[in-house]
């Protein structure tokens, strides 16, 4: 997540995004998008329910099986979640958030409550912290739902999973406790990947260098995560071994470059 | 003292034009900067943006080239599965050395884009001095066969020594870079600009900064050392780095090396994060720290000359049993001068660093050791081992670092880069590269 004041910044973009839409064909392929991320937000709030209900009646085992599934749906739409930065600090920020990290009685959200699962092996004490979080999650729902989506947000959304990716998640430092980072990942590349897939058709013919270095980068993250797999999901971060921690980081980085340049190429500012 | 004892000291040796033939050219306004040494204190007011060190030659820049004030070392994974990834990543790192040595304007985007350039110098980019020297670690060649055949036969993992208490993160690399400048913010530029053209194939994984004190000497002073973190001046002893056939014994490898051949011209590099005590050093009596160092602080001058120059060498043999300089001092346990311990010589060009603060409170500073040799076992670690247990170690705790292997330098135009000589050293085309083109039987020079 990021701490920014984002709400301000999208009112805005919303205000002049959807001529710009228009001139640049990107009409088709946002509203496509708005679709992928609603069908993710009418997921995060079903598993989000059953991942509260599961808190609520005290099932650590069942919680934290569910844990990681339920946020990558998160993950998969964080562009658009963290335009409301409110609910995005309430949903997803981290210990490191507050002054007095854990122990901060204002740590909210998924990780106050990956916090309690793992590292205390209890439910204890978290049911206001889940009903706030199902909450926040029907809240988000319902303001997604009213949200023009303007184009440069959705093209920009592509590299900023990958900043996101690097800047939090490559250390193992997302999902500290439950060391589930490789689900937030795969949210992740997957959200980024569903930009690039969507947009691809517009920019092929003029830059397929440019396609086939973004397409080999994901492929490689593709591959190098494959080895992970496990069940539904993946093994824990820890079992990544050092080789492909730096695979996997230059992969990113590339991206974030890569795809720094996307909203440019597509003439957006 | 000897002549002989001068022989091998930086200070000693009249500067022939022989010398500045081998060594990377700098480009200075004024001529004074001839007669600098790897460790002398910058000089206030002379360095010059404008200030260009070529970074073309048989040797890497950034070596033998004097200190500028500021400097940093970073240290990266590589990506490269086979010897063209190398190549690639070498020739982009060629391009990148070129373009920020030189100077002059960025070039300008479709704003719609990120901009080419941080920024952070400005529309047209100053030279400053900046060399970048490129290093390869041992977990470079060893983690990939195909280049495991052609790793340095001196190079390793560094060991951990006594005193040591190194950490994970801070510790060795696949390819470290050196980057030196006049001013902080072209060494900052320089790196961003390499993580930011390079992502793909390197990936950062520790960097420390440091810089050295800048002095103003009264008219025709002789240079003097600058001073570390310690306030001891640090290099007084250094072989002469203007010294070109000193330099081909001390700190290039060349044919009496026993490496491989594509190693020629090229250097072993010791990194050393070294912390300082300096609350406890501060609080330490003067004579005391005079003896663990065996020089006065002041002038640097060897206590057995107290009242002489930096620029003196000690004679430990009338002080046998150590009465005026201690058998357990830094100078005569990092170098006897014994006939035996002239082939330990090594070249230093450190920086100090400054970090902020500890756990514990204390203040995070200390020393970013960077030494030079044509052999880092007779070099660097048989020089640590001896210094293994000293006084000093009270007051340091190497807690970083690692060993490399400078590259040999590359040429001006042409299609030379910088790792040609590896690069050709692993293609199948080229000459036994399995055997004795890896071997020094046909050493280039
Ligand atoms: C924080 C750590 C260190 C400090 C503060 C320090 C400081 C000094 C000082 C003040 C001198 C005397 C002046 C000079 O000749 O430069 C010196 C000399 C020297 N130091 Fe260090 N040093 C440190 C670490 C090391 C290490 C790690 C090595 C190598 C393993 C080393 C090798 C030498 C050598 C070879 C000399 C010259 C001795 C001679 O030829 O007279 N030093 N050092
Ligand atoms: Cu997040």
């Amino acid at each position: 997540m990021r701490m920014f004041a984002l709400t301000a910044v999208a009112g805005l973009l919303a205000a002049t995004g959807s001529q710009a839409a228009e001139t640049l064909d990107l009409v088709g392929p946002v509203s496509e998008y708005k679709l992928f991320v609603s069908e993710q937000t009418d997921l995060l709030v079903e598993d989000t329910e059953a991942f509260v209900a599961a808190v609520n009646s005290g099932d650590v085992e069942k919680a934290k099986a569910l844990f990681a599934p339920t946020r990558q749906h998160y993950e998969m739409i964080e562009p658009i979640a963290e335009l409301f930065s409110d609910l995005d600090v309430a949903i997803d920020s981290r210990a490191d958030d507050y002054e007095k990290a854990e122990a901060d009685p204002d740590f909210p959200g998924f990780h106050r409550i990956e916090y309690g699962l793992w590292e205390h092996n209890s439910t204890e004490g978290l049911t206001p912290v889940a009903d706030q979080l199902l909450a926040n999650v029907q809240d988000l729902q319902g303001r997604i739902e009213s949200l023009p989506f303007p184009p440069e947000v959705v093209v920009g959304g592509a590299a900023v999973l990958m900043e996101e990716v690097a800047a939090t998640k490559i250390s193992g430092e997302e999902d500290r406790y439950s060391h589930t980072d490789l689900w937030d990942f795969k949210g992740n590349f997957d959200g980024s990947q569903k930009i690039v897939e969507l947009v691809k058709p517009l920019i092929a013919d003029q830059d397929p260098a440019f396609v086939r270095q973004v397409d080999a980068n994901f492929a490689v993250i593709d591959t190098t995560l494959a080895k992970y797999e496990e069940g539904e999901g993946y093994v824990t971060y820890d079992k990544l071994t050092e080789q492909d921690r730096v695979k996997l980081a230059a992969a990113v980085n590339a991206l974030a470059e890569d795809l720094s340049t996307l909203r440019g190429k597509l003439g957006l500012d | 003292m000897t002549n002989d004892h001068l022989r091998t000291s930086r200070r000693g040796l009249f500067l022939g034009a022989a010398a500045l033939a081998t060594a990377p050219r700098l480009v200075f306004a004024s001529t004074e900067a001839e007669t600098r040494h790897a460790a002398d204190a910058p000089i206030e007011d002379a360095a010059r943006l404008s200030d260009r060190i070529q970074p073309y030659g048989p040797h890497q820049a950034g070596i033998t080239t004097p200190r500028p004030a500021n400097g940093m070392i970073a240290s990266f994974h590589v990506l490269a599965d086979n010897p063209a990834d190398l190549e690639r990543l070498f020739r982009r790192l060629t391009d990148r050395i070129i373009v920020l040595t030189k100077g002059g304007p960025v070039p300008e985007l479709d704003p719609k884009l990120p901009p080419s350039d941080s920024g952070i110098l400005g529309p047209v980019l100053t030279p400053d001095a900046l060399t970048v020297t490129v290093g390869l670690g041992a977990s470079l060649f060893e983690d990939r066969p195909w280049l495991q055949p052609a790793k340095p036969r001196a190079l390793v993992r560094m060991a951990q020594f006594r005193n040591d208490a190194l950490i994970a993160d801070l510790c060795h690399g696949d390819l470290v870079i050196q980057l030196c400048a006049n001013t902080q913010d072209t060494v900052i530029h320089a790196l961003r600009d390499i993580v930011k053209s390079i992502p793909d194939q390197l990936v950062l994984k520790w960097a420390q900064a440091g810089n050295v004190p800048v002095i103003s000497p009264p008219p025709g002073a002789p240079p003097e050392s600058a001073r570390n973190l310690l306030g001891f001046r640090d290099g007084s002893a250094n072989p002469d780095s203007a010294d070109a056939s000193l330099m081909d014994t001390v700190v290039w490898v060349g044919p009496a090396n026993d490496e491989p051949d594509w190693a020629t011209g090229g250097s072993y590099m010791a990194v050393r994060i070294i912390r300082n005590n300096v609350e406890r050093w501060d609080r330490t009596p003067l004579l005391e720290q005079e003896r663990i160092f065996g020089r006065t602080k002041i002038t640097g001058a060897p206590l057995d000359h107290p009242h002489g120059t930096e620029a003196m060498a000690p004679d430990f043999a009338a002080d046998p049993h150590g009465k005026v300089t201690p058998l357990d001092s830094h100078i005569r346990m990092a170098n006897p001068r014994t006939p035996a311990s002239k082939a330990n010589l090594i070249l230093r060009r450190p920086f100090n660093y400054v970090n902020g603060v500890l756990k514990n409170g204390q203040l995070d500073q200390g020393l970013l050791f960077i030494c030079w040799q044509a052999d880092i076992e007779k070099g660097f670690i048989t020089v640590q081992r001896r210094l293994d247990g000293e006084p000093l170690e009270e007051y340091i705790k190497p807690v970083g670092g690692g060993y490399f292997f400078a590259l040999p330098g590359f040429a001006e135009g042409g299609d030379d880069f910088l790792g040609r000589t590896l690069i050709a050293a692993l293609s199948p085309t080229s000459q036994d590269s399995s055997q004795s083109g890896l071997s020094t039987s046909q050493a280039q020079n």
